[in-house]
């Protein structure tokens, strides 16, 4: 079978050892790599320690989020209360003009939104594709807000499946102040205890609205997915 | 570029052609000038970069050294949670089993994200000889599809084209709207795309890594397209060279933001998905198959070779070719290649064979600017020297050559005979002046792009004797 074909290759190949002048070349650093710890931990420090700082505390992290964020052209709002977050969607709803929502089974999100007189469609259960194409936004959670790179972190549980996120023309995430963390790594190791290794079949880093510079590298919001990214942050 | 004639013809060609062109090879400098400075702010923000080099570096090198142990972890997982994984050796077992499935559900149309790899199995071509419709969704491969045209970069596909270009292309072939605004134009591809999504049946996309640990694939973008064909269609079919596992989860969390800093200066791509396996039973929406095809296609040559092996180790992120003075050059096309640029350069011969590709090892100055910038550290420009080394091993180097250097040692071994070239190449620069520059000249190739100065009237040994 071409799987042990393909596998006996590799074994082959690698039975005679890398040149050691050429590991080295590509080790050779002017300065010496702290030492990392085995296995995901390391990787989680390296992260940690080598990439942007973004300060410890809670509020240090909204501060880097938020010039990420503006940068991207996220709107990130930091809102005290569950009460402010209904007020904030609701004067969205009027200023865009909101007819068609899509949302999911999530408490958060539910009670973001159950004041709204719109149409709803909910993606938790059997939906039209079609009828969430129609949809002006896509309200949904995420498993964590990441302060190292202002993203969003979903899984399909936590967004209401694949596509709530992204076919609507804006995104928006309602999330609590103890959802931040700092890296993505930390990120992951959420997800991984959540779900105790029975992984969703969809994760993902949402960074900003979609983007492309596929045109002389100028910049255009909005290529394939929303146009529009807006995190609401309830700070407890 | 022409398909029919050899690489190397091809090569010098379309590389003299693009080398005259100097508006746009002034274009192409603006936009990787433009590329370099959002890049240096972005690494400058890193506390330590070149230490997260090395990190990044070593979670590849771990993955590569033992890829039997991880590819083997990799497809378990993915077949534990539903998807059948597919080992290719070559391009046509990749092509057949991807046509396979895309028959075993009577598909019409196929919706693909930017897929390299797809690229080198030549996919299109067969698909659309089958009578399928096939649709590049990522802007810039819709737009060179379009055109009928190879991408330019392996990272910026559609770069060496002006916004005016793009406004006649879509006037012509998408009856679109007369404008030049690229907001305009990357609307005018959304609307069409749109429908191609929620009508496609089959999703055809690449992966940027394949996490053993989990058996997940990972896609980093920024539009959304690949988001979208793995979410919409009914069918997801990944295809995969085996050289892109690593180990853990927790990798990604190092190798993506490295790979947005390289790739495009920017600190993380908008969207960086992991996809393990379809929808799960307690999942509401997401293909009903997920499809992941492995392919060799020669890979394994080149992890046999204990000194270049670590090319397997690319991100593709395309840095290398952003800095390379060749590229910047003679573009992307002139390469004929999937893969463009230093690293198209290393791989190419191993893929398609040393003796049609040896010349590609010389379309370099040697600089090390793309070592240098590599963010997995691969020792770039010595492999290209070394791919020369090779090639002069196996006596490739030409007739030609082989004379020229047979002639130089002869000549250098042998002081009398040095002495008695040197004025004998005097006389013969007087003698054929006339036809210097001319097509009869010898060296004709050579002095095309150069002048030749007159000999000094003294040599050195002349002078030093004279002095003493
Ligand atoms: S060789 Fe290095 S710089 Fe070039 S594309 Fe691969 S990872 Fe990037």
């Amino acid at each position: 079978m071409s799987r042990d074909a393909i596998l006996g290759r590799v074994r082959e190949a690698l039975s005679v050892k890398t040149d050691p002048h050429v590991r080295e070349v590509a080790e050779k650093s002017s300065h010496s790599l702290p030492v990392l710890a085995n296995g995901p931990d390391g990787r989680t420090q390296a992260v940690k320690e080598f990439l942007p700082f973004v300060g410890d505390s809670l509020e240090d992290h909204i501060a880097a989020f938020k010039i990420l964020s503006d940068k991207l052209q996220t709107e990130f709002i930091v809102v005290p209360t569950i009460e402010a977050a209904r007020q904030a969607i609701e004067q969205m709803r009027e200023q865009h003009q909101w007819e068609r929502i899509g949302i999911h089974d999530h408490e958060l999100v539910q009670s973001c939104v159950d004041h709204l007189k719109v149409e709803f469609t909910n993606t938790s259960s059997n939906y039209s594709t079609s009828e969430l194409e129609k949809c002006d936004v896509g309200i949904s959670g995420c498993d964590a807000l990441i302060a190292q790179t202002a993203s969003a972190l979903v899984t399909n549980h936590s967004a209401g499946g694949r596509a709530l996120s992204v076919l609507p023309p804006h995104h928006v995430v309602v999330a609590e102040s103890s959802q931040m963390v700092t890296t993505m790594a930390d990120g992951f190791a959420i997800i991984r205890e959540k779900h105790n290794e029975k992984w969703p079949s969809f994760i993902s880093f949402i960074t900003g609205p979609s983007r492309t510079a596929d045109i002389e590298r100028i910049l255009v919001l909005g290529a394939h997915g929303p146009k529009k990214l807006t995190i609401i942050m309830i700070s407890a | 570029m022409s398909q029919s004639t050899n690489p190397f013809t091809q090569f010098q060609t379309d590389a003299d052609r693009v080398t005259a062109d100097d508006d746009r090879r002034r274009f192409l400098r603006t936009s990787l000038r433009g590329y370099q400075s959002t890049r240096t702010a972005t690494q400058n923000r890193f506390l330590d970069y070149e230490s997260a080099r090395i990190a990044a570096s070593d979670a590849k090198w771990e993955a590569i050294e033992n890829l039997d142990i991880y590819l083997a972890q990799f497809a378990d997982k993915l077949e534990a949670r539903g998807a059948t994984v597919h080992w290719c050796n070559d391009s046509e077992e990749a092509r057949n089993a991807i046509l396979e499935i895309i028959k075993k559900h009577d598909a019409k149309s196929v919706i693909k994200s930017k897929c390299m790899t797809t690229e080198e199995i030549h996919l299109n071509q067969l698909l659309e000889k089958e009578g399928f419709e096939v649709v590049e969704s990522d802007l810039g491969e819709f737009i060179v599809q379009l055109r009928d045209e190879a991408p330019y970069h392996f990272v910026f596909p559609a770069m060496h084209l002006k916004k005016e270009e793009i406004n006649t292309l879509f006037q012509e072939k998408l009856k679109s709207i007369n404008t030049n605004d690229p907001e305009e134009l990357t609307m005018v591809a959304r609307e069409v795309l749109r429908q191609k999504y929620l009508s496609a049946d089959i999703g055809i996309s690449g992966a940027n890594f394949g996490v053993a640990e989990t058996g997940m694939i990972s896609i980093t973008e920024n539009e959304g397209n690949a988001r979208l064909t793995t979410a919409l269609p009914k069918v997801h079919i990944s295809l995969m060279g085996i050289e892109k596992i690593i180990p853990r989860l927790e990798d990604l969390a190092l190798l993506l933001p490295i790979l947005a800093t390289a790739g495009t200066g920017q600190h993380l791509t908008c969207y960086n998905s992991q996809l393990g396996g379809p929808r799960q039973e307690d999942e509401s929406d997401g293909p009903i198959e997920m499809h992941v095809v492995l392919l060799d296609n020669h890979r394994t040559r080149l992890l046999a070779d204990p000194e270049q092996r670590d090319a397997l180790r690319c991100i593709r992120c395309g840095a290398c070719l952003n800095v390379c003075p060749i590229f910047k050059n003679v573009g992307g096309h002139t390469y004929g290649t999937t893969y463009q640029g230093p690293i198209g350069s290393v791989i190419t011969p191993h893929l398609r064979g040393l003796k049609d590709w040896k010349h590609l090892s010389h379309s370099s100055s040697l600089c090390g600017a793309c070592t240098e910038t590599c963010p997995v550290k691969i020792d770039l420009h010595h492999h290209l020297l070394r791919n020369r080394r090779n090639a002069a091993g196996k006596g490739q180097g030409g007739i030609a050559e082989r004379l020229l250097m047979l002639g130089f040692t002869v000549v250098m071994r042998r002081p009398w005979l040095y002495r008695l070239a040197g004025s004998l190449g005097k006389v013969g620069h007087v003698l054929t002046k006339p036809i210097h520059g001319t097509r009869i000249d010898p060296f004709y190739a050579w002095k095309k792009t150069r002048d030749l100065d007159d000999p000094a009237k003294q040599s050195f040994r002349q002078y030093w004797r004279a002095r003493k």
